[in-house]
């Protein structure tokens, strides 16, 4: 084999794998963030019981939930139904693929991307993917079969749709400053001229509004709205297969996390550290630090609003997507492309 | 070999459909084997895996064999499941073109957003499985058996002289094709009039779809 060839391939194993160990131990622990930090909000202890602060909870979850028997109801359509758990949670760990956690590095004689692809329209792929998202729910509902999950799928599927375009849109401003799909480019433009939260901020709150719809977090978690449908699309998965969801959502989180992160709050680029002349490593280290920290802010800005504000009804939800969003989403890119032009950005 | 190790997979994959259709006791023993022996194959055959033409081949079968699933399928569902493959498996061609702005569209637009729709009118209208594939008699079946010949012999004679030529041929490619800009720069550009004529024609039958839709409230 040619060694340039071995030696991306081993590259690319090096990093897929160091990435799913993070992602996934990240979800794992943003199941214990979630229950305690509701906890402190609603005044309570919390998980505490399972090691020092109830930092072993995730591995007794996870250790039951293996355990746990896989109930398969008998009317539902198995294919699809087995399929479905995977088109959920597949596009969402994939999505994080693109995503740059931190400047390249000189590392073995070799510059080294903190980043599995580094793709020129990795904002376009992110988008494809998350459209994919939608199967599996929508599937889920249909295949199995019953009352509760169909309404469920419905809901989504239409929530998805809806506040996909204001996502998009918003996004639209960032690629227009940027003048690139390239997630890099995005970052590195931020770091140059100042971060865009600064100067977009009206689509940094449509693309947080619609964030939250996309994963299906309150206020907008209608889809398994437990008081109407039991547990909307899942109501009828049980054991690993209804932990997949589970994880999904969680993955799904860190994923928008780390997007609004990317396109807004200036990626992994940390304000005035070239200053301090720290050594190339260190200053590397310390960027994906800031970058980790920012992504752990969003995500307890999503346990914080879920604790914070009601459900929205379902026609609500639908205006507010429709009606604002949209509107508000197309004045945003008329007023970047104006700023644009005018060379004022 | 590419070509060999593609038509050993195909025939791997043929055996144990016959297998699970026509003796599905025997579905997880025909599973074993077949797939140690396609693990068999691709040791044999490692090389080929970073071929471009093992690839080619591979992406065309898959989306043959999904195009064909999607008529062949009994239950609607299923079918649009194989459509969205057959979508993904153009992308991945567009990829091998290296458009990979036109792939992300491809599974943005088709896959994403025109399938949910199929996916929506499926799940609202509870279409029932349909039991086995009808072909019409009469006319219609010589018809069809006349103009698929004929299309296939056109493919034939398009493609005919041109199975052992390059797939890029050099100074022929321009490799800002399918990229963002250049897409964009036609569209405003060479293809403004009928850009912009679609996007008004997409306007009205969506204003229509809505005056239709609200007078039925009434």
């Amino acid at each position: 084999m040619d060694p340039n060839v071995a030696r991306v391939l081993v590259e690319s194993a090096v990093k897929i794998a160091l990435f799913f160990f993070v992602v996934l131990t990240a979800v794992a622990y943003m199941t214990l963030v979630e229950r305690r930090v509701s906890a402190w909000i609603q005044d309570r202890q919390g998980p505490n019981r399972v090691g020092p602060f109830g930092l072993l909870q995730p591995l007794a979850d996870g250790i039951k939930f293996l355990f746990k028997e896989e109930i398969t109801p008998p009317h539902v359509y198995r294919p699809v139904y087995l399929l479905a758990p995977l088109l959920i949670f597949v596009p969402a760990l994939v999505t994080f693929s693109v995503i740059p956690i931190g400047p390249p590095v000189e590392l073995f004689g070799r510059t080294v991307r903190p980043q599995i692809a580094d793709v020129d329209n990795g904002v376009l792929i992110i988008l494809a993917l998350s459209a994919m998202g939608v199967y599996g729910v929508a599937l889920a509902g249909w295949s199995s079969n019953s009352k509760y999950s169909l309404m469920g799928g419905l809901r989504s599927s239409a929530q998805l749709i809806s506040y996909e375009l204001a996502m998009g849109l918003s996004i639209v401003g960032v690629l227009m400053a940027a003048g690139s799909l390239r997630l890099n480019d995005i970052v590195e433009r931020q770091a140059e001229h100042g971060w865009n939260i600064l100067w977009q901020f009206p689509g940094f709150l449509i693309f947080l509004t619609a964030a939250f719809a996309e994963t299906n977090r309150l206020p907008f978690d209608l889809p398994e709205a437990e008081t109407e449908l039991v547990a909307g699309y899942h109501t009828e998965y049980s054991g690993m297969r209804f932990s997949m969801f589970y994880m999904a959502e969680y993955v799904n989180m860190i994923t928008a996390s780390a997007l609004a992160a990317t396109l807004y709050c200036g990626g992994y680029h940390v304000p005035g550290l070239r200053l301090l002349g720290l050594p190339p490593l260190a200053s590397a280290l310390a960027q994906v630090l800031a970058f980790c920290l920012k992504v752990g802010f969003f995500l307890f800005v999503y346990v914080w609003v879920r604790w914070t504000l009601p459900r929205f009804r379902y026609d609500q939800l639908m205006n507010l997507g429709w009606k604002v969003l949209l509107p508000a989403a197309l004045l945003h890119v008329v007023w970047v492309s104006f700023v644009v032009l005018m060379g004022w950005s | 070999m590419p070509v060999q190790l593609l038509l050993g997979l195909i025939v791997v994959l043929v055996v144990f459909a016959v297998v699970r259709a026509y003796a599905p006791e025997r579905t997880l023993l025909a599973g074993v084997v077949l797939g140690l022996g396609a693990l068999a194959l691709l040791a044999v055959d490692s090389r080929a895996l970073l071929s471009l033409e093992f690839w080619v081949g591979l992406i065309g079968f898959a989306a043959i064999l999904s195009a064909l699933l999607v008529v062949i399928h009994p239950n609607p569902m299923v079918s649009i499941l194989f459509l969205i493959v057959n979508l993904f498996c153009i992308a991945l061609f567009y990829l091998i073109l290296q458009a990979q702005f036109l792939a992300a569209l491809q599974i943005i637009i088709y896959a994403g957003a025109i399938m949910v729709l199929f996916l929506f009118v499926v799940m609202l209208l509870n279409l029932k499985t349909e039991v086995g594939l009808h072909v019409a008699g009469g006319p219609q079946r010589w018809g069809a058996l006349l103009l698929g010949a004929a299309f296939t012999a056109l493919l034939f004679h398009a493609i005919r002289g041109r199975l052992d030529q390059a797939y890029v041929e050099s100074g022929m490619f321009d490799s800002s094709f399918g990229a963002a800009r250049g897409v964009g720069g036609l569209l405003f550009s060479k293809y403004l009039f009928a850009f912009e004529a679609a996007s008004l024609l997409l306007i009205a039958a969506m204003i229509g779809a809505v005056v239709m839709a609200k007078r039925k409230v009434r």
